[in-house]
């Protein structure tokens, strides 16, 4: 019985990354621009940097982060980055793209959890956001001479795999969320500014007394340190272990409140019948 | 003649007070729309002064005659919001009259067209106005700005031309929405091209030189760096005349340019009946 109702899950989940690998192919200059646009939202930093320091490298900031390089410091920001604007707009906003598409009673009538559902989107996020910053990447190594070397792939896709996971719980969560309030663009832009201020995306947060202690709460914070000390300082992933066990702990936290948020607010919905509301 | 542009200018009002209570309805949202770019510039200054090591740049004097980056950069930083207010603004407001459905109404009324797009216009320019006020205001107290108060008078002169070029390139971008329904894409595309080669947070000078010659184009340009020389003294390259004389010829450019995209635009979305299509 078990058994058959994971085999039924699983086959569902398949139904949705395909499903929504289908609604990719159909926007392919979409694909392009999120291939292409997180790269080139950085080149401002990168002629910033240029004007303030007089060329590619300078010591104030080696002294806040460990490398002078400042270019490959703000583009390894905007590679993982992809992963958390796909799970905010791909996995929060998904539920939303549901009534906006008027396919979400359609869900809801199917004889499957919509928490199943959102797993499927999750991973189907977590393959186009994947597919996406290979691409970038490869663009950056060889038009930016970043240096991500074979043997370091295994080790940032671990811290990678315990960034998403905490990540897309929250996501998750917020998928809830939108059931409850529906229009939620305003929302994303403001968890946007958040994920900018307050993890070293685009700078060193250390630079600045709130900035350092508020991103201590954020995950992206510890996976971008240990992303680029694994691939600027050549630091080996068992000398960062204490960030691995931060980003496990912080995993349990966001997926187990994840869970719990989503059925809740699930509940709420459905209880306030709201749910095909647009 | 008289009544006609007395006709007219109540039109404006009008369009101009419907959009504000549109977005005085949604008061959590336009709180977050003001409190937004003072977020999103945090991040340039914080890695501004993670590159220096403090808020003084030896190479930004060299190249400008001003060191002191956090001036430079918010003063740069604030034309992002004009530039919005073109590209996603003005751009976006015959899309939004497609989603609540009034297009059509607003077409039908008896004035022309390109009254329609100064109530817009007028509508962008107070709330673009409105928020940079509060930027600046914040700011000012925050990072303690240091400006000419001899500038202000003559520097809003040169935004009031600015803003004339700027109405031009945002009738074009609202037309092209007609076209492409969904022109989220092109506005974003073109911002983020446009924020490029605009000297928001740089001089023009570490821009490769085909960059330069692209952002002679663009009045933002001129925007930025007569404000900055009437401010805080940055050298341009050329006189403040030489500087409102290319502002007002491309301000002829960009409306007139800016009109007949919008006419033809126009004129073929209603001959393919198109214009009601969401």
């Amino acid at each position: 019985m078990r058994w058959n109702r994971l085999k039924a899950d699983l086959a569902i989940i398949g139904a949705e990354i395909r499903k929504t690998a289908k609604i990719w192919f159909a926007y392919k200059i979409l694909m392009f621009f999120w291939a292409i646009f997180p790269l080139i939202w950085v080149i401002p930093y990168l002629f910033q940097g240029k004007a303030l320091v007089g060329g590619m490298s300078s010591a104030p900031f080696a002294q806040l982060t460990g490398t002078e390089n400042y270019m490959a410091f703000v583009l390894i920001g905007a590679m993982v980055s992809t992963y958390i604007f796909s799970g905010l707009w791909g996995v929060g906003n998904s539920l939303r793209e549901e009534t906006y598409w008027g396919t979400l009673e359609y869900i809801i009538a199917s004889p499957t959890s919509l928490l199943v559902v959102l797993i499927g989107k999750t991973l189907a996020e977590f393959l186009y956001a994947t597919v996406m910053v290979i691409f970038q990447a490869t663009l950056a190594t060889f038009f930016f001479g970043i240096d991500i070397t074979f043997g370091k792939i295994f080790p940032l896709m671990m811290i990678i795999v315990l960034l998403v996971i905490g990540f897309y719980g929250f996501a998750i969560a917020f998928a809830g969320f939108t059931l409850l309030i529906k229009e939620v663009h305003g929302w994303v832009h403001t968890l946007e500014w958040v994920f900018f201020l307050f993890s070293p995306i685009r700078y060193p947060v250390e630079v600045n007394a709130i900035t350092k202690l508020v991103s201590a709460f954020v995950p992206l914070t510890y996976a971008l340190v240990a992303i680029r000390a694994i691939i600027l300082l050549n630091k080996s992933v068992i000398n960062l272990w204490q960030i691995l066990l931060i980003l496990g702990v912080m995993d349990i936290i966001l997926i187990a409140g994840g869970y719990i948020l989503f059925n809740r607010l699930e509940y709420r919905t459905k209880k306030a019948g709201t749910m095909s509301q647009y | 003649m008289y009544k006609k542009i007395n006709h007219y200018l109540r039109a404006i009002w009008a369009e101009n007070i419907k959009e504000w209570k549109i977005e005085l309805t949604y008061k959590a949202d336009f709180v977050r729309g003001m409190i937004d770019p003072l977020v999103y510039v945090l991040p340039y200054l914080l890695y501004g002064i993670a590159l220096v090591g403090g808020r003084t740049s030896e190479s930004l004097e060299k190249l400008t005659g001003t060191g002191d980056l956090i001036t430079f950069v918010t003063l740069g930083y604030i034309f992002i919001g004009f530039l919005n207010m073109a590209l996603w603004a003005m751009g976006f407001s015959l899309r939004k009259e497609q989603y609540w459905g009034t297009l059509e109404s607003v077409f039908a009324a008896p004035v022309p067209r390109w009254v329609y797009a100064l109530g817009m216009a007028a509508h962008s320019t107070m709330h673009q106005g409105l928020m940079i006020s509060l930027q600046l205001i914040v700011i000012s107290i925050v990072f303690k700005l240091s400006v000419n108060m001899g500038g202000i008078v003559p520097s809003l002169g040169v935004v009031g031309v600015m803003l004339i070029a700027l109405y031009g390139l945002g009738m074009m971008i609202a037309s092209l929405t007609l076209i492409f329904k969904q022109g989220w894409l092109i506005s974003e595309a073109l911002s983020s091209l446009i924020m490029i080669i605009t000297p928001i947070a740089y001089p023009l000078a570490v821009l490769p030189v085909f960059m330069q010659k692209a952002a002679m184009a663009l009045p933002t340009t001129y925007g930025i760096l007569t404000v900055r020389h009437f401010l805080i003294g940055e050298k341009m390259g050329f006189s403040v005349g030489t500087s409102f004389l290319r502002l007002a010829i491309l301000c002829v450019l960009w409306v007139v340019f800016g009109l007949i995209v919008f006419a033809f635009i126009d004129k073929r979305t209603r001959r393919s009946g198109t214009l009601a299509h969401y």
